[in-house]
Parts: C-alpha cells; structure tokens; sequence
C-alpha cells in the first residue's frame, strides 16, 4: 500500500475543531441549567441584531442567560468557521477521496447542529432543546474521529497490527452504550411536569443500570487492552484515560443527583444532613453541567478507542 | 460576513422562511415523539385520592359530581397556564391584597424569560418536578425523594411562626424560600430576584387555596348533598346572608352558588388570619446566656450549665416528654412507627391501614406514594429544618410541627401544669448543647 501524505493544515483544523466544540458543550449545558434557552428569543438574529453585531456591551456584561446562550451562538459559528476551513484543506491537501467527503459530511452535520439550536428558539420546543443537547456530543465524537483518522498516525498505520478483535468491538460496543446513557440523562434533564413519578423512576433505574453497564464495560476493554500483547500504546493510553474518565462521571453523578434532588437517607450522613440545594447555585450548576460533559468526553474517547483498534486489527481477523 | 451593518429586523424575512422549513422538520420530528418534550399543560390533576377517600368512608359516587367540581374550579381558578383569581375575593377589601393576579400570571405558564432576563413561568421552571402541576407533592421526581415533597392542598404548612391548624404568613413563605429546608431536596432560592419569590409566594397561595377548595366540595358534595335525588354542586341557592348576598351580585353565573362563595371566602380568610396568630418569641430571661454566646463571666458560665442542666431534665421528663419521641439524648430513637398527615389523610383516614399493600392498592394506582414513617429528628446533628436561630427552635418548641407527631408543648398559663418560657429558653439551650455534648460522649 502506498504511503498517504500527511496535511498539517487538515490535522490541525481537526484538532482544532474538536478543541472548540468541547467548550461548546460546557456552554450548551448552561444554557439548560440556567434555561437560558430562551433568553434571546429570536434565531439567527439577536433581539433583532445581526449576531455578530449585537452590541458587546449588551451581553458581555448583561444577564448571565444573555451571556450564555450568546457566547453559546458564537462558539457554534466558530465551528461552523473551522469545518469549513477543514473541507477546503481536505480538499487541496487530502488524497484519500472518502476522507474528503466525510469532511463534507462534518460540514453538513456543523449545520444541522445549528440549525436544531435555531428551530429550539424558533419554535421554543423544549424537544429540540433535547435533541440539540443529543446530537451535540454525536458532533463532538465526529470531530474528534477526524482529528484521529486525519492523524499522522492514522496514515502510517495502514498495515500495522496494534489491536485484537476484542478490544474493537469492546470499543464500539462501549460508545454505544454511553450514547444511549447520554441520551438517558437527558431525558432526565429535560423531564417535564406531563412525566409521571413511575416513569421517573424508570428513568433513574435504567440511568444506574447503564451506568453499571458502562463501567463493566470500561474494565473489560482496560483489561483486555492491558492483556493483549499485541496492543498498541496509542490504544492503551486513552483506554486507560477511559477509565479514569468513568470514574470521575460516576462521581459527577452522584454529585448532579445531590444537587439537584438531596440524598434520601440524608440523616445517616451528618455532613449530608445539613445540606441546603441552591437552585441555580454556581457550583450545583458546574456539576450538573460537568456530568454532561464527561458523558460526551466518554463517547468520544471511546469512539478514539474503537477507530484506532478497527484500524490495526489484523487484516486476517476481519476475513475470518 | 463579520461586517453587516447592524439593523434592526434585517433577519425577519430570513427567520420566516426558516421557521417554514423548520416547522415542516418538527413535523417529522413529531411522528418520533420523544418523552421530554414540552406537552402543554391544559388542566391541573384532580385530586382523585381525596375522592376516592370519600368513596370507600361514605359510599358516595362521587363521579358524578367530578365535571362539576372541574367546572366549579375553572371558572374560579382557572388553568395552569391562565390562572384565575376569584371576582369576589377581588373586589373584597381584605381579601384582595392575599394574591395579586399580576404576580399570579407571572408564576404561572410555560418557562420563558426576556431580554431583561425577567423570568416567567417561575413554578414550572422551579418547582413543579417536585410539587406537581396542581401543588400536590406527586411531581415526577416525587417517589425518589425522602421525605416526599409538600402536597400544598391540606392547606398543612410544617416551618412557620403561627400555632398548628394555622396558616403560615408571607414572611414564614418568603423566608423559606429564601432558606430552603436543609437535609431536605427542598432547595433554597435565595438567588432568584426578590419579585419572582413574591410572585412564587402568592402561587403557593393559590394552588393552597385551590385545593383546599376542591377538597371542600368534594367533601360538601359527600355530606351535604343528596347526589342520588339530584342535588348538585351547581345547584343555584338562594343566599343566606347579607354579606353574602353583597358577594353574590358581582358573580353572575351558573356554576358558582353562595355556597362555593362560602367556602372560598373562609378558605382565604384563614390565610389572612395568619398574621394575628403569629407567636411572638420572648426575649430569654435578662440573666439567661444562650448557648454558642460565649459567657464571660463565672456566674453567667455557670448560669447556662444550669439551664442545660435543666433542660435535659425537661426534655427527659414527664411534661414535654420530648424524649418519648427523640429518645433520651435527642437521637431520634424513640417513637418511629408514626405518620404524617399527609400520609394519614389518604390512608388511616380513608380506614386503609398503612403497612397493608393489598388494601393500599387503589390508591396508589392513582398516584399516591408508599407510605414511610415519620421519623423524629435526630437532634444530635444540630441539623434544624425550620430555622436554627435560638428563636427559631423556641418557635418550633412551643408550637409543634403542624402536620407530625411533633406537638407543641403545654404552656402557662393556659396549661397550669405546662412550662414557663423560661424553661422553654432552657430546652433550646439543652437542643444547642445537643451537638457537642453527644460528640463528647462518644468520643470517651
Ligand atoms: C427538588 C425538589 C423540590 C423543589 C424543586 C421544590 N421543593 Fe418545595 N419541598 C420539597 C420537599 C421535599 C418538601 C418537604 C420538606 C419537609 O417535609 O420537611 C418541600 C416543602 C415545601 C413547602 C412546605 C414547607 C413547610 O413549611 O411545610 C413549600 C411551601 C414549598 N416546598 C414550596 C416550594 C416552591 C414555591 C418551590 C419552587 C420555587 C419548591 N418548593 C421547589 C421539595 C422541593
Ligand atoms: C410525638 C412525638 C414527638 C414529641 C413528643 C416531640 N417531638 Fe420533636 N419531632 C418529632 C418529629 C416526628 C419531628 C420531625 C418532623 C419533621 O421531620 O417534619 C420532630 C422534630 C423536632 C425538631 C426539629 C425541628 C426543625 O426545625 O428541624 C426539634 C428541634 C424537636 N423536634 C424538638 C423537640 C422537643 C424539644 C420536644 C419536647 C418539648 C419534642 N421535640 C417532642 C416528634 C416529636
């Protein structure tokens, strides 16, 4: 197989992109906890201004909703900005054909994302709002698999072994489960007055079951990663950083359930039974917005797991 | 693309033609409904657990009243997203400054806020998870939590400055709201600007009162009513008296008689008796250090060791009897096979014995939640729900806790055989020791 020449420009745009969508699902998830969502409440205007020329005085030091759902808006432009960029460098400087339209696809999926945020204000649906909040991660781990498959890495490693069947389909089975988790919790976050406290409950339940599932997961592939002999650093690395990542989101958990609804058994701990929640407190709002954040941080490392180790799998082991 | 000039409306046309192709993609989106989506809220829930209470005590069908009562309701009270605040309770002088219909419109709705970042639809977007549509305690993370949020419609507040069976003022609302209730997962809101707790206040007051009502009729429906010959809540009557009379020529309608006049009129007047009731705490005796103040002299260190003294041994002893419930040393061990009202009213209130799932069944088909005990405070933790000023918990001393176990304690000189108020300083003093005195012991 002929060597692929490497682009720094396509590299760099995707990792670029990737590095300024992470940020825009922080602020994303303050934009529902503060349910700023409709502090501006047209779309793509602000308030009748042109976006970019809304004065930055009004929102820079307005209300914090303003703020938010503001520097939200122009953070999606930036990526908006950088995937353009990128279809263009893959285009002059990637051979690889299919690479190039997937570029294409980033582009197109950058404005789908945007164009759900609008038709959430437009329409003001808390539905979109949900599916907004859904398809954001999904872009988060798009970007993040082009910076991976753009990588220098990526080319050189056409025909190189790192990887057991195992392990990918460990991966892939992982990043799917996190997604249905995420897809989970935020049915939890947007529940609304119409859901009943039986199917809350249900909620919850599959929300710890999958957990459970997620974490069962993560110490497999861990543990099968750290076994096999075969298995490349690049792979280990981030499977152990997976690991790291799930335990710190388990801990977020527990944290958004205690800020949000108390411990029920509060007394059996004192330090628990003098705790007041804050509504809209700026470290309740943090954590709750944090345990998003891992949840998408999840899928996208687990996405980085599975693309590399489907990419080093020996090419005997696919036939068979 | 940076350099548009900035005017006014520029986008108009651009977001028309948008929202066109947007609505054609919430179409589709619509065919997959997901769960979380804004359904609107057209009516609250009927309180169909008190009705049935009826039923099985008084074997009355009470369905057959349900469209009257929904009726009756609306047309007082309107809907969720169009509250109503009753004409007469309006025009009446006393009645009027109770809940401002301003205020009331700005609670109530679908969440949104504006360029001022003025917030509306305050209860939906803070309070309706836990307390549900129509304030009764069954919102959708209800059965998670522990203890179970308020259900408003008993018109049973717990934290509050007036005597049990009152209701709390707009001060004992306001300040809990602004204070939360700690080891609870009602949260404090001391960060929303001063007019949305206003306006969240009188919503509470609302959703109170409209359940207090519904309540009434449907109990007036039960005993008062002959419902098999024909009577009905709608029923045109002729007014009793004058006053009520007055009442009467301002509502022109056919739903609602003198009788639901009645019965709304006393209902808001216990809200606006609130305030003569409420307790004024006394100052502690002169010589009388309170606990945490950090006596200077010899006498006054002395002093104090005295009242704890004194306190453990009314705590302990037969008059206040506290420790029957709270154990010997406040550890929350004595009685905890108790229930709250709330739970009563739906269970032994309704002849339905709170341990027996079978019969419970039926009622918690329409919503209710699994009876748990009532515990006792552990007061060892120095955790109080109502206020942990010394004057708070002299409140919560002389006056209970409405809707528990927790009475409030025999006084003179209405009680002859009761406690002072000294002693009363006496037992706070013993409650503020509790903490460190019992992390003594268990530390020897
Ligand atoms: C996360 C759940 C939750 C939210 C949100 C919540 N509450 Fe509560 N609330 C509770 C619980 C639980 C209790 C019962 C505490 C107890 O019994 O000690 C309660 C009790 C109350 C009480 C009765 C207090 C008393 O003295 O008896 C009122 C009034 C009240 N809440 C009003 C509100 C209002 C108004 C809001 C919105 C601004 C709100 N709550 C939001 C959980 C919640
Ligand atoms: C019949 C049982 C009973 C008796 C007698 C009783 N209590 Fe309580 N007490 C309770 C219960 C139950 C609670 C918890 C109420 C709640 O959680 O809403 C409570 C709560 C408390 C609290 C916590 C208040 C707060 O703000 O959180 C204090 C303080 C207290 N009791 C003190 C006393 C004192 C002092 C006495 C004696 C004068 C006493 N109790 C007698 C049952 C009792």
């Amino acid at each position: 197989m002929s060597e692929l020449t490497y682009s720094r420009a396509v590299h760099a745009l995707a990792v670029l992109l990737t590095i300024a969508v992470f940020p825009l699902i922080w602020v994303g998830g303050l934009v529902t906890t503060y349910d700023a969502g409709m502090a501006v409440p047209d779309w793509p205007g602000t308030y009748g201004w042109n976006m970019f020329a809304y004065p930055a005085s009004t929102w820079l030091f307005g209300p914090f909703d303003l703020l938010v759902e503001h520097s939200h808006r122009l953070l999606g432009t930036l990526a908006g900005f950088l995937s353009i960029g990128l279809v263009i460098a893959a285009f002059r400087c990637d051979d690889r054909r299919w690479f190039r339209w997937w570029c294409v696809g980033v582009l197109l999926a950058v404005i789908a994302q945007g164009a759900l945020g609008g038709a959430r204000v437009v329409l003001d649906q808390r539905t979109f709002a949900m599916i907004h909040g859904c398809t954001g991660p999904l872009f988060f781990a798009i970007a993040t698999a082009t910076a991976v498959m753009s990588s220098r890495w990526w080319l050189r490693s056409q025909s190189m072994v790192g990887a057991t069947r195992g392990v990918a389909w460990l991966a892939t089975l992982l990043a799917a489960t996190s997604y249905c988790q995420l897809i989970l919790g935020a049915q939890l976050r947007h529940v609304t007055a119409a859901v009943s406290h039986t199917s809350f409950m249900a909620f919850v339940h599959t929300h710890l079951t999958l957990a459970g599932l997620v974490t069962l997961l993560t110490l497999c592939l861990v543990g099968l990663a750290l076994a096999s002999r075969v298995c490349e650093p690049r792979i280990r690395r981030p499977a152990g950083l997976l690991l790291l990542v799930v335990v710190l989101q388990i801990g977020l958990g527990i944290g958004t359930w205690i800020v949000n609804y108390a411990l029920p058994w509060s007394e059996t701990t004192s330090s628990l039974a003098g705790y007041t929640i804050a509504a809209k407190g700026f470290w309740e709002s943090l954590i709750v917005t944090a345990h998003m954040a891992t949840g998408s941080l999840i899928i996208s490392l687990a996405c980085v797991v599975a693309l590399r180790a489907w990419h080093t799998i020996p090419a005997r082991h696919v036939n068979e | 693309m940076l350099r548009l000039p900035p005017k006014r409306n520029q986008n108009s046309s651009f977001t028309r033609s948008a929202r066109r192709w947007i609505k054609l993609a919430a179409g589709l989106f619509a065919l997959s409904q997901v769960t979380g989506c804004d359904v609107p809220i057209d009516a609250f829930e009927d309180n169909r657990i008190f009705a049935k209470r009826l039923e099985l005590t008084d074997s009355v069908e009470l369905e057959l009243v349900r469209s009257d009562v929904d009726s009756i309701l609306i047309e007082l009270f309107g809907t969720p997203d169009q509250p109503l605040w009753p004409e007469f309770l309006q025009s009446n002088e006393q009645t009027s400054s109770l809940v401002s219909i301003d205020r009331l419109q700005r609670a109530a709705g679908a969440v949104r806020s504006d360029e001022e970042d003025v917030h509306y639809g305050l209860y939906r977007e803070h309070c309706i998870l836990c307390h549900g549509i129509a304030g009764n305690g069954l919102g959708a993370t209800s059965r998670l939590l522990n203890p179970y949020p308020r259900d408003f419609r008993l018109g049973k507040f717990k934290f509050k400055s007036t005597p049990i069976g009152s209701r709390p003022t707009r001060d004992d609302l306001r300040s809990l709201l602004r204070h939360g209730i700690a080891g609870t997962s009602m949260p404090s809101f001391a960060r929303l600007p001063e007019d949305d707790i206003e306006a969240l206040i009188d919503y509470v007051i609302y959703l109170t009162i409209r359940g207090e009502v519904e309540r009434g009729l449907l109990m007036r429906a039960t005993y008062e009513l002959d419902l098999d010959a024909g009577e009905r809540l709608t029923d045109s009557d002729q007014p009793e008296s004058a006053d009520v009379a007055l009442n009467q020529a301002d509502v022109k309608s056919n739903t609602i008689n003198h009788h639901t006049i009645e019965l709304v009129s006393a209902v808001a007047r216990k809200w606006l008796m609130a305030k003569a009731h409420v307790l004024s705490v006394p100052a502690p005796p002169d010589d009388l250090p309170i606990y945490g103040s950090e006596p200077t002299t010899g006498a006054a260190r002395e002093r104090l060791a005295e009242s704890i003294a004194h306190g453990r041994e009314l705590f302990q002893g037969k008059v206040a009897n506290c420790a029957s419930c709270h154990g010997p040393l406040g550890a929350g061990d004595g009685t905890v096979t108790d229930y709250d009202d709330w739970t009563k009213d739906w269970t032994t209130q309704a002849g339905l014995d709170p341990l027996d799932k079978q019969q419970l069944r039926p009622m918690l088909k329409l919503g209710a939640l699994k009876p748990r005990h009532i515990l006792p405070r552990n007061l060892q933790l120095g955790v109080y729900r109502g206020g942990s000023r010394p004057e708070d918990l002299y409140t919560r001393i002389a006056l209970g806790i409405d809707g528990t176990p927790m009475p409030a304690i025999p006084m003179q000189p209405t009680n002859p055989l009761g406690l002072t108020e000294s002693d009363v300083w006496d037992l706070v003093n013993f409650l503020l020791s509790l903490p460190e005195q019992t992390d003594g012991e268990s530390n020897q």
